[in-house]
């Protein structure tokens, strides 16, 4: 039994990307929603810009931070202390490696501020490593891939065969007596079978002598069948219908005289003379 | 410092030398080493006039320019000063009818630390047309270079090409 099996190859080799703009709808967000789908993702940095809008003589703390998606705390978090003396308008741009984790282990990310100011135009871009091979099935040259087990075969259920009302009633009719009949009539078929053969070679003995009457049967077979052939054929035309109800003589001779056929007289004129002589010579016989 | 302490080693070695000097020739043995700057300077934006009405040229992103952004890399605290200059005359230009009067300034753009570098741009000393910053944190700052230059008598710039140059440099404390 042949199996279907991979013709192709995928690369294994891991490799880098970043995502979009996380903060570019508001300063909460679903990594679901900005990760892309491989499930052997490693986010290893954060990258974030944004401007503070604040008076020159107020703090500001901004927190640029994502939760653990188990719940418990925050699995990064970076804080900005906008000090008294730092000025409205100052950006800031940072890049922020971190520890590479997995994608299950991100929760929802958020930009939260403290203090009387506000963040302009943030950018909230996370940098991550895809393993193709996290998980081993994805390619026969990932090591631990394991050759699937081929497909069970499927069990089909004909049972709803013998819920058939009709095959029920056929199940009902069947009695003792009629098992008994059918091992009677069995008995007595091979009993035939025995004697049939018996009669074969008997038969064969005499076969020799009673070809030509076999032949005589033969012959008188295919004569009946022959005559039963036409008997069958002709029913037909019995059984046709001529179409209309006259013929009209569709034939004209334009010719006005016909002429005597001279050779016709003088034969029938011969015969004449023929026949008076046969007629006159039973009288000369007497 | 480092220099320092290279040359006093260097003074010792001659002393031990010449104390043998009686039974063999004398010899020079180099002692080499590189320093490298913990100061990078680069240059992230090179600015562009706009041309307002034909005695101005200026940087003004209103007035069609485009300041010049220059980023000091620290990597060590408290090390150094950056100075920048906006520029004061043409490194290239045609022949021009009158003097030029320029005006500019810097200002700290972008941080990569707002604890550490949130209040250079109050903290920041002028000298004459010198800006100082005291570069306390490491990290990135992007100074923002603004120039005008305004022809003198009401005259126009000619047709051309013009070209100014600011400094900036990272002077070791």
């Amino acid at each position: 039994m042949l199996w279907p099996g991979y013709s192709y190859s995928e690369s294994i080799t891991p490799y880098t990307g970043t995502t979009g703009n996380a903060a570019q709808s508001g300063l909460n967000w679903s990594m679901g929603d900005i990760l892309p789908t491989p499930p052997g993702l490693d986010i290893n940095g954060v990258i974030y810009n944004y401007t503070i809008r604040k008076n020159t003589n107020d703090q500001v703390d901004v927190y640029v931070q994502n939760e653990r998606a188990n719940g418990t705390g925050y699995i990064f978090r970076e804080h900005d202390e906008w000090r008294p003396g730092s000025l409205d308008g100052t950006e800031i741009n940072k890049v922020i490696p971190v520890v590479p984790q997995n994608r299950l282990n991100w929760g929802d990310g958020s930009i939260q501020v403290e203090g009387e100011g506000r963040v302009e135009d943030p950018t909230v871009i996370y940098s991550y490593t895809v393993d193709p091979c996290y998980d081993p099935q994805f390619s026969p040259n990932c090591p631990g891939y394991q050759r699937p087990e081929p497909p069970e075969t499927p069990v089909v259920d004909y049972s709803y065969a013998t819920d058939l009302t009709f095959v029920r009633t056929e199940e009902d009719e069947v009695d003792v007596d009629d098992v008994y009949q059918e091992e009677q009539d069995s008995e007595d078929a091979e009993q035939e079978e025995s004697d049939e053969k018996e009669e074969m070679r008997l038969e064969a003995a005499l076969a020799a002598a009673d070809n030509s009457a076999l032949f005589a049967n033969a012959l008188a077979q295919s004569q009946i069948l022959a005559a039963m052939n036409n008997a069958v054929g002709m029913n037909s035309y019995y059984a046709a219908d001529l179409p209309g109800g006259s013929y009209n003589e569709s034939i004209v001779l334009v010719d006005k005289q016909l002429p005597e056929n001279k050779r016709g007289l003088r034969n029938g004129f011969a015969q004449q003379l023929l026949h008076e002589e046969m007629v006159q010579s039973q009288y000369n016989l007497k | 410092m480092f220099n320092k302490t290279i040359k006093g080693m260097a003074i010792a070695g001659c002393v031990a030398l010449s104390s043998g000097n009686i039974f063999a020739n004398a010899a020079e043995v180099p002692i080499t080493g590189t320093v490298e700057s913990r100061c990078i300077i680069q240059t992230d934006n090179a600015g562009t006039f706009g041309n307002p009405n034909a005695y101005t040229l200026t940087t003004t992103p209103a007035e069609g320019g485009d300041p010049a952004v220059v980023r000091f890399d620290v990597t060590l605290a408290d090390a150094y000063y950056a100075e920048i200059t906006p520029p004061t005359s043409f490194s290239s230009s045609p022949s021009l009818p009158d003097t030029v009067t320029w005006t500019g300034g810097v200002q700290v753009k972008t941080v990569s630390d707002a604890t550490g570098m949130g209040t250079y741009e109050t903290d920041k000393v002028e000298f004459g047309n010198t800006d100082r910053y005291e570069l306390t944190a490491t990290g990135s700052t992007w100074f923002q270079i603004d120039a005008t230059a305004t022809m003198g008598g009401n005259k126009s710039f000619p047709g051309g090409s013009y070209t100014a140059v600011a400094e900036a440099v990272c002077v070791a404390k």
